[in-house]
């Protein structure tokens, strides 16, 4: 994966120097940049796309819901404070792209959301839904990457086990 | 998230002000993330703050998006490999100038934006210089600065230390480069080609901040390059649009001429007793030899 990242970080600075006729603003520079990053990703994304894992994300919102609707005795604060960097990579992966995306460029590159709506391409709309929901399936994937290793059953798995089912909601995306 | 909870347990509210409440609250949980950011317009802000007193799951739900927010904002940056610089940067100097772009596809797994975001933050200097030293060689196109450089406080630190300079014995000998290089934390490129000769390498004080002086003989004159940090560097818009424009930077003062460009990880000015036209001859020769550096095996 690194030398995929680092492949399109090559390809994306190719593009750039073909294209600096194109950067009017030199203050946007990054922005700019990101900008033809992401498209060299979506291309290669395009075609992997079929090989990609599907994922349930009714599942991540029902470990969010869990936690906001009840008073619990998670302090999801400090859950996420303790949180390994492996963890947190883990739990974006769980995120489908549109929703990982934006948060990634607003928590961890420190883009404005004016700027990320360029960047990707969206009305600024669409940036404060998909950061709203983006961050609360990131909570949900990391309750549900908890509730995994303590063994603790999830709401689901304890509806599932009360009904009987099979425990796969649908929900799959992509 | 169809629940909410209600004001109080056992208030009266009736269905029809429940279910506006309830659409309010649907309407608003997506933008609680936003709120979060402090990237709302005031109206909507305080819309938001009046339903929050009454809204204990949004409350939570604004304690998750802080939470996460804050863990994200501490994840450290994924450092792009020496390596992978030195692969842009000769992929892009060997890249011929191009009729239609050539562009080569790359295979890609899913969504590596994380670490090649990061990397592309610190690749992007990487091109800069690159499309410089193609520029420089080939065209050496000037861009001449607007203003005074007076106005620009590297130009202006450069010149005054410049006239200081040569008013008497230059501070330094050829010799000392290996010491003056290993002072100061950003790499340094004498100039190449056989017109100059290095005379002498010091390390001086530029607005607070170190650079190194490398004086050269070219013909019958003295040239002076300074060699600054990246960050001082490109501290002015002037020097950063020249540089986006894939040129090199010219200015003069009264009978001195001043060119600079950037290279890797650190930016170069050029200075003499020269107009800018002249100094570019010395600037493309060096800029030459340094591509020709970089592709050799």
């Amino acid at each position: 994966m690194r030398a995929d990242a680092e492949d399109a970080v090559q390809e994306a600075c190719g593009r750039a120097w073909l294209g600096l006729d194109e950067l009017r603003e030199t203050a946007k520079v990054r922005a700019w940049l990101y900008r033809i990053l992401r498209s060299v990703l979506s291309e290669g994304e395009e075609r992997s796309a079929r090989r990609r894992q599907l994922v349930s994300i009714t599942r991540l919102e029902e470990a969010h819901d869990e936690l906001v609707a009840s008073d619990g005795d998670i302090v999801f604060e400090e859950v996420a404070a303790r949180l390994t960097g492996e963890e947190v990579r883990a739990a974006l992966q769980q995120l489908p792209d549109d929703f990982a995306t934006v948060v990634e460029l607003h928590d961890i590159d420190g883009f404005k959301y004016h700027e990320i709506a360029e960047i990707v391409g969206v009305p600024i709309g669409t940036v404060m839904s998909r950061i709203s929901r983006g961050r609360r399936l990131l909570a949900g994937a990391v309750l549900a990457a908890r509730s995994a290793t303590t063994k603790e059953p999830s709401a689901q798995e304890r509806r599932s086990a009360r009904w009987g089912g099979s425990g796969t909601t649908g929900g799959g995306i992509r | 998230m169809t629940d909410w909870t209600p004001l109080a347990p056992g208030s009266t509210e009736d269905p029809a002000e429940r279910a506006a409440r309830e659409s309010q609250h649907q309407v608003l949980i997506d933008l609680l993330g936003a709120y979060a950011d402090r990237e709302l317009p005031p109206e909507t802000t305080s819309q938001i703050d009046a339903h929050l007193i009454g809204c204990v799951r949004c409350r939570r739900e604004l304690a998750v998006h802080h939470a996460m927010r804050r863990r994200l904002g501490v994840e450290p940056p994924i450092a792009a490999p020496p390596a992978l610089r030195e692969r842009i940067a000769a992929a892009i100097a060997s890249t011929p100038v191009p009729v239609s772009p050539p562009i080569t596809r790359v295979s890609l797994l899913r969504r590596p934006l994380v670490l090649a975001a990061l990397a592309m933050t610190v690749a992007v200097a990487g091109v800069g210089s690159t499309v410089l030293v193609r520029h420089g060689a080939e065209t050496a196109a000037l861009a001449p600065l607007s203003t005074s450089p007076s106005t620009v406080p590297l130009l202006r630190d450069v010149l005054a230390d410049y006239r200081r300079v040569v008013a008497a014995d230059l501070p330094g000998r050829a010799r000392d480069l290996d010491a003056v290089r290993s002072a100061v934390p950003f790499p340094i490129e004498p100039l190449g080609g056989t017109a100059v000769r290095l005379l002498a390498a010091w390390t001086t004080d530029l607005g607070g901040e170190p650079a190194v002086v490398l004086a050269y003989r070219w013909d019958d004159r003295i040239v002076l390059q300074y060699v600054v940090s990246e960050q001082r560097f490109f501290q002015h818009p002037a020097l950063r649009q020249a540089v986006a424009d894939g040129r090199l930077l010219a200015a003069h003062d009264g009978a001195q001429g001043i060119i600079a460009w950037p290279t890797a990880s650190a930016g170069t000015l050029l200075i003499a007793d020269l107009p800018p036209e002249r100094l570019r001859v010395i600037g493309s020769e060096a800029l030459l030899a340094g591509k020709a550096a970089r592709s050799a095996p």
